[in-house]
């Protein structure tokens, strides 16, 4: 028996049932509640916060355990290639942001106005699954094989049609650009399914008025679909601006951070200091810096998402 | 524009776009299955021209391949259930009783909050957490972070997963002389059936493709999972193509063939229930 079943038989009888819940019954339901909730809940928080506690420790030691004061800190904030790193970021968030949300939402009006076919909506739903459930490690591999020098595809094009070689990972100004594609690859068709999934609700009435009233197609968008996509769109920056700052795997398959340090964002940066150059001290300081700085950050951000408003 | 030909249009970008997406993954299969000697023709060929499962085998069985599954198969499936479980004790009160809402919005934001922390800042401190419990290049490691980490995401499923079940429902057992335990056992915990396969498959494929937590905690096949075996033969110093893509495609078989067959709830599951399929 299926979910809907149940609740059309049990409706009005559930109606009667609430009706009965005293006052006295709510609370001690509530008290209830808070004894099944509190004991996981706090363990998950405690197991949650010990990195952060931990961080705190480390950073605020030498190795041998006596109190360095925030050292570890100057030496971390204070260090060009933090700058660097955080430079690189934020150029690679300025490529990849606008260009996903521009073409994923390009290509969800461009499906919603003009394929009709449920069959061809559906088979486009399915494969525009695909490269966002590819994990980042073999989405890596995929692009090595475009990118490689001797063997990648680009290249087995270009000489074809009697081009020289071009090192797309390791000349610094196109490896940016090329772990960008790549996260333009996997992530578009991630904002293409939610854009296209808040279209579908919007309101018929109001778009066959408007074209009544002969509004123009980008009319029609910025007036009445854009009302209905604006919290979707919001949310799209968070997850996506959330993942370019963990962005680590695809990058670190292709380039390893090079050439020079030209790819080398945020987490790759950290990754560097705390295993390759094995400074925990300083790289402890950074993790700090970066939980405050998220928390602080998605503090901010929550306030426009369009999730819980209750 | 008379309609054929934005209709002719519209097809031409679409396929254009379903191209440029494909061809990479193509690329990738069709080397999997080329031959050694192919791999070093002068000019690489499109389409495989003597095709094999050499290259399968060679992952599998010389280069671990077979022991990294099956840790991963571990790894993921123990997170799964454990996360799932947790998720349920969390979801069950903030859903099913008079929980207040300041109490409420706080276990949802708060779990959504750690979807915001980069894996690494956390790693760093874990790493020396680890190591100091003598858990370092152990699986039941990867399990705990892998637990917390897909925690946020299984709150969130669930949760909204459960608000879908009417409260009348178990009310309505209760009312008939069922105990609250007897209620969820016999009540709750069926009709949610669906949710909790959906929640479990997605949970599964993120833990599957974890990469960041099993680099930096695992060392020696004893505990490595396979995505950090693919890394292994791509950035190994001579790269084998074939070996390496023929890795990558396992790779995404799994996830690939498990989202396929959730479908309705990936997206779902990607947006933390903002986004739901009817």
């Amino acid at each position: 028996m299926s979910v809907e079943d149940l609740t059309a038989n049990t409706g009005g009888l559930a109606f009667g049932a609430r009706l009965r819940t005293t006052w006295s019954a709510r609370s001690g339901q509530e008290r209830l509640g808070l004894r099944l909730l509190l004991p996981v809940f706090g363990l998950v928080v405690v197991i949650a916060t010990i990195p952060f506690i931990l961080a705190v420790y480390t950073a605020l030691t030498s190795d041998s355990g006596e109190l360095v004061g925030l050292r570890n800190f100057e030496r971390a904030l204070a260090n060009p290639r933090l700058v660097e790193a955080f430079k690189e970021t934020l150029i690679y968030a300025a490529i990849v942001l606008p260009t996903e949300i521009l073409l994923g939402l390009g290509l969800a009006l461009l499906v919603h106005r003009t394929v009709r076919s449920v069959a061809i909506r559906a088979l486009i739903y399915v494969a525009a699954m695909i490269p966002i459930v590819i994990p980042q490690v073999a989405v890596g591999v995929v692009f090595r094989l475009v990118y490689a020098s001797d063997y990648g595809v680009l290249n087995l094009v270009l000489g074809k049609s009697g081009h020289d070689q071009i090192l797309w990972l390791s000349v610094p100004s196109l490896a940016m650009f090329s772990v960008a594609t790549v996260d333009i690859w996997q992530w578009t068709p991630f904002v293409y399914l939610i854009m296209f999934a808040g279209l579908q609700t919007v309101s018929q009435e109001s778009v066959e008025a408007a074209q009544v009233d002969g509004a123009s197609s980008w009319a029609q968008f910025r007036h009445i679909e854009l009302n209905y996509l604006r919290p979707l769109l919001l949310l799209v920056l968070f997850f996506r601006i959330a993942d370019v700052l963990r962005v680590f795997d695809h990058v670190y398959v292709l380039t390893g951070g090079g050439p020079g340090a030209t790819t080398q964002f945020l987490s790759l940066y950290l990754y560097d200091v705390a295993f390759k150059f094995s400074d925990l001290g300083q790289a402890s300081a950074l993790a700090v810096v970066v939980m405050a700085a998220m928390t602080f950050f998605y503090t901010v951000i929550s306030r426009f998402l369009p999730a819980e408003r209750r | 524009m008379p309609r054929s030909v934005t209709r002719v249009l519209t097809a031409v970008v679409l396929v254009i776009v379903v191209v440029l997406f494909a061809f990479p993954l193509y690329y990738m299969v069709a080397t999997s299955l080329k031959p050694r000697a192919e791999l070093f023709a002068a000019v690489p060929t499109l389409v495989p021209q003597a095709p094999t499962l050499r290259n399968y085998a060679e992952v599998l069985s010389d280069k671990n391949g077979s022991t990294l599954l099956i840790n991963s198969v571990i790894a993921g499936v123990s997170a799964t259930v454990l996360a799932l479980i947790v998720a349920f004790a969390i979801c069950y009160p903030i859903t099913r009783l008079p929980v207040s809402r300041r109490v409420r919005s706080f276990v949802l934001n708060w779990s959504l909050s750690l979807r915001f922390l980069p894996p690494i800042a956390v790693v760093i401190p874990y790493f020396a957490l680890i190591r100091a419990l003598g858990l370092y290049n152990q699986l039941p490691a990867l399990i705990l972070v892998y637990t917390i980490f897909n925690l946020p995401l299984s709150i969130w499923m669930l949760k909204g997963f459960l608000e879908e079940i009417p409260l009348e429902i178990e009310e309505a057992a209760q009312t008939d002389g069922a105990t609250r335990w007897q209620a969820f056992r016999s009540v709750l915990l069926p009709l949610s059936r669906t949710g909790i396969l959906a929640a479990a498959i997605i949970l599964f494929a993120f833990d599957w493709a974890e990469f960041l937590f099993a680099f930096i905690l695992t060392a020696t096949p004893q505990a490595m999972t396979f995505p950090v075996g693919v890394q292994g033969l791509v950035t190994q110093f001579d790269i084998i193509y074939n070996d390496m893509a023929a890795g990558g495609v396992i790779a995404i078989l799994i996830p690939l063939a498990l989202m396929i067959g959730a479908r309705r709830y990936v997206m779902t599951g990607l947006t933390f229930g903002v986004i739901r399929e009817k």
